[in-house]
């Protein structure tokens, strides 16, 4: 297969991300978005981020994919009659242009970061997946990127809309074969839940061994909305992920589970921010970490009670198993609170190695050591696996999983 | 090959204090032998020690059984050497279920160096029939299967798990610690039931009862009774020790020992 690619970043200009809009036939709006963001992403100083490190990353050669080719959908069932979209966003820039400004960036600030902006200036690959009102789509959906050209780079863009009522299961994964050259992904998500929607967002990362995974998510959740959330972070050699619950409309929840495993040198980061700001709101997050070898993974999080949120409940859990003395995992949990009025809000955290006792009660019914450590491991990352709805990919996360043990 | 648990002159420390200072005792293969002490006797260590936990460093002494001494061996080579603790305060295990963690542990028992573990797997079918029998022969319901082990699990649920674990993986010798601790007399009716169903399937298994009260001994009858006292066996006789110390209490031999 053929694919197009942009000249390496260093080489692109302001002309050239207007042509190639323009020869892609896009709207005017989005063409002067790329451009706008692309003098940021040409002008602006790689971030200072003090828990991930960029020493090593040269994204000034990368070469970016200027087609889809590396994304993949997968559905079960023909959607269409029920009025649902599910297609690559590039596609859906055409047929639904105007329901897509209505939200595009409306969720995520491209200027947050150079990273970000130049997931907005050069985005290809990418969903776009409507749910209409009162629609319930029972099958999950499913968004698969690949690394198309070894070394590159790809930029998706996921836009997710949930109308009033609609409820789905939006899978994306990020998944390569060990790659050897250095790569780059720029994933970001914007998801979007009218009132009384239900998604179940799964995110799986399993890149190879030398991708650089830098990128954003958020949802912005309406009122009686709810998300379960599952994320499972085990590939790249360096993610930093900043990812967003935004309980906005009163009655809104969040189920929020994450599975991070690093092992070698691995460098993971997933910064997860929670905002309370609706009426009666509650949200339950558990993120769990194994590190090993001399990996590094950090959680970064912050939950955020704002001042016109009332009765919020919120319980955060973070727990770190570790493997090897060497490896290490920074828990960083913030708490603001701009109200008085909290129904509940609570933490929980431990970090340490396998449990003495867990593992000599297990090995007194005669199982070894190196198994015990399996199941142990397995059985903490439980909570997530249990929440991946296809048994394929939840066999192929466990298999990883086992083979990282 | 000898299956009488043999031990001789044990010493066993614990962050650098004796606590076992010389025990002595045999729990000969088809008994039941009850050791009774008072609380801090070392009763724990024993049954601890026996099964190899890293927290009792044995400074002397052996413990002998098939040809063995044990304590050379890591704990999941006692275990499939036929030992088995039914431990007082049962560690939970998030995530794993009372299921796997049993289908594991049988395979583990199952498994023979050089072939394919899958071949020597139990078959599942076969191993959810067992379940079945065993956990309705114990009075378990059949929901603790899916549940995750010991996991909220009141005393008596984790005593009776216990003991479903012991029948289904059939130990030669079987070491219960204080497995009366912490149940009315119903839930202990159910377990020393379970403990007495297996001794009868399986006559030539030794049990070591580890008690402070005679009350479990209705219920489990033992052969023999040993007194531990102080990190040493004091005194040994028949049922009717644990009788007599029912009656007078442990004060009576504390003073016939200091006496001594």
């Amino acid at each position: 297969m053929t694919m197009k690619t942009f000249p390496p970043l260093a080489e692109i200009s302001d002309a050239l991300v207007i042509e190639r809009s323009r020869a892609a036939g896009e709207p005017e709006w989005l063409t002067e978005q790329r451009v706008d963001a692309w003098r940021f992403f040409a002008s602006a100083e790689p971030p200072y981020w003090r828990r991930t490190d960029l020493s090593k990353f040269k994204p000034e050669q990368v070469i970016a994919a200027a087609d889809t080719a590396a994304t993949s959908l997968y559905q079960e069932e023909d959607l269409t009659d029920q009025g649902v979209v599910f297609t690559t966003l590039a596609q859906a820039i055409h047929s639904h242009s105007d329901l897509i400004r209505r939200y595009f960036g409306t969720a995520i600030e491209s200027k947050r970061h150079k990273f970000l902006a130049l997931n907005a200036a050069l985005w290809q690959d990418g969903v776009f997946l409507y749910v209409p009102k009162h629609v319930n789509v029972e099958l999950p959906l499913t968004v698969m990127f690949s690394m198309p050209i070894p070394g590159g780079a790809i930029a998706p863009r996921n836009l997710i809309i949930l109308d009033d009522g609609a409820s789905v299961t939006f899978v994306e994964e990020y998944h390569s074969v060990a790659a050897s050259d250095q790569a780059f992904a720029t994933p970001v998500t914007e998801m979007f839940l009218g009132n009384d929607a239900t998604l179940r967002f799964v995110a799986v990362q399993t890149w190879g061994e030398d991708v650089y995974h830098i990128g954003a998510q958020k949802v912005r959740v309406g009122r009686g909305a709810s998300v379960e959330w599952a994320a499972v972070n085990l590939g790249a050699r360096v993610q930093h992920i900043e990812a967003e619950t935004a309980l906005e409309g009163d009655g809104s929840r969040v189920e929020w589970v994450a599975a991070t495993f690093a092992a070698d040198h691995q460098n993971l980061l997933t910064a997860p921010w929670l905002r309370h700001i609706g009426a009666k709101t509650e949200a339950h997050m558990d993120f769990k970490t194994v590190v090993k070898d001399q990996s590094y993974t950090t959680f970064d999080g912050m939950i955020k009670i704002e001042r016109q949120s009332r009765a919020t409940v919120s319980r955060l859990e973070e727990h770190a198993l570790h493997l090897s003395p060497k490896a290490r995992s920074d828990s960083i949990p913030g708490l603001m609170i701009d109200t008085n009025d909290v129904a509940k809000a609570g933490h929980a955290s431990t970090s340490g190695e396998v449990d003495e006792e867990q593992l000599f009660y297990m090995r007194s019914r005669g199982i070894p050591r190196d198994e015990a450590i399996h199941l142990i491991v397995m059985g903490f990352f439980e909570p997530v696996l249990d929440r991946i709805p296809n048994d394929t990919l939840r066999q192929r996360i466990a298999e990883m999983i086992e083979a990282k043990i | 090959m000898n299956s009488d648990l043999v031990i001789k002159d044990l010493h066993v420390s614990v962050e650098e204090k004796e606590i076992l200072k010389g025990v002595n005792l045999t729990v000969r293969a088809g008994t039941i032998h009850a050791i009774m002490g008072p609380n801090g006797s070392g009763k724990s260590t024993l049954a601890y020690t026996l099964m190899g936990h890293p927290g009792y460093t044995v400074t002397s002494g052996e413990a002998w059984y098939r040809g063995q001494n044990i304590l050379e061996l890591e704990p999941d080579e006692r275990s499939k050497l036929g030992l088995f603790l039914a431990f007082q305060y049962p560690v939970a295990i998030p995530g794993v279920t009372v299921a796997n963690f049993l289908r594991a542990a049988i395979n583990a028992h199952r498994a023979e160096e050089g072939k394919d573990p899958k071949e020597t797997a139990i078959p599942m079918a076969q191993f959810r029939k067992q379940l079945r029998e065993q956990m309705t022969a114990l009075g378990i319901d059949e929901s603790f299967a899916r549940r995750y082990l010991n996991e909220g699990f009141s005393g008596g649920e984790k005593k009776r798990i216990e003991i479903l674990q012991m029948a289904m993986l059939e130990p030669s010798m079987a070491i219960m610690d204080e497995t009366d601790s912490g149940l009315d007399i119903d839930a202990l009716k159910i377990v020393a039931q379970g403990v007495n169903t297996l001794y009868e399937r399986h006559p030539e298994m030794g049990v070591l009862v580890i008690t402070h009260y005679q009350r479990l001994l209705n219920y489990i009858k033992p052969h023999f009774v040993s007194v531990l006292m102080d990190g040493r066996i004091v005194r040994e006789g028949g049922p009717e020790l644990a009788l007599e110390l029912e009656e007078k209490g442990y004060d009576f031999l504390r003073e016939e020992v200091a006496s001594a």
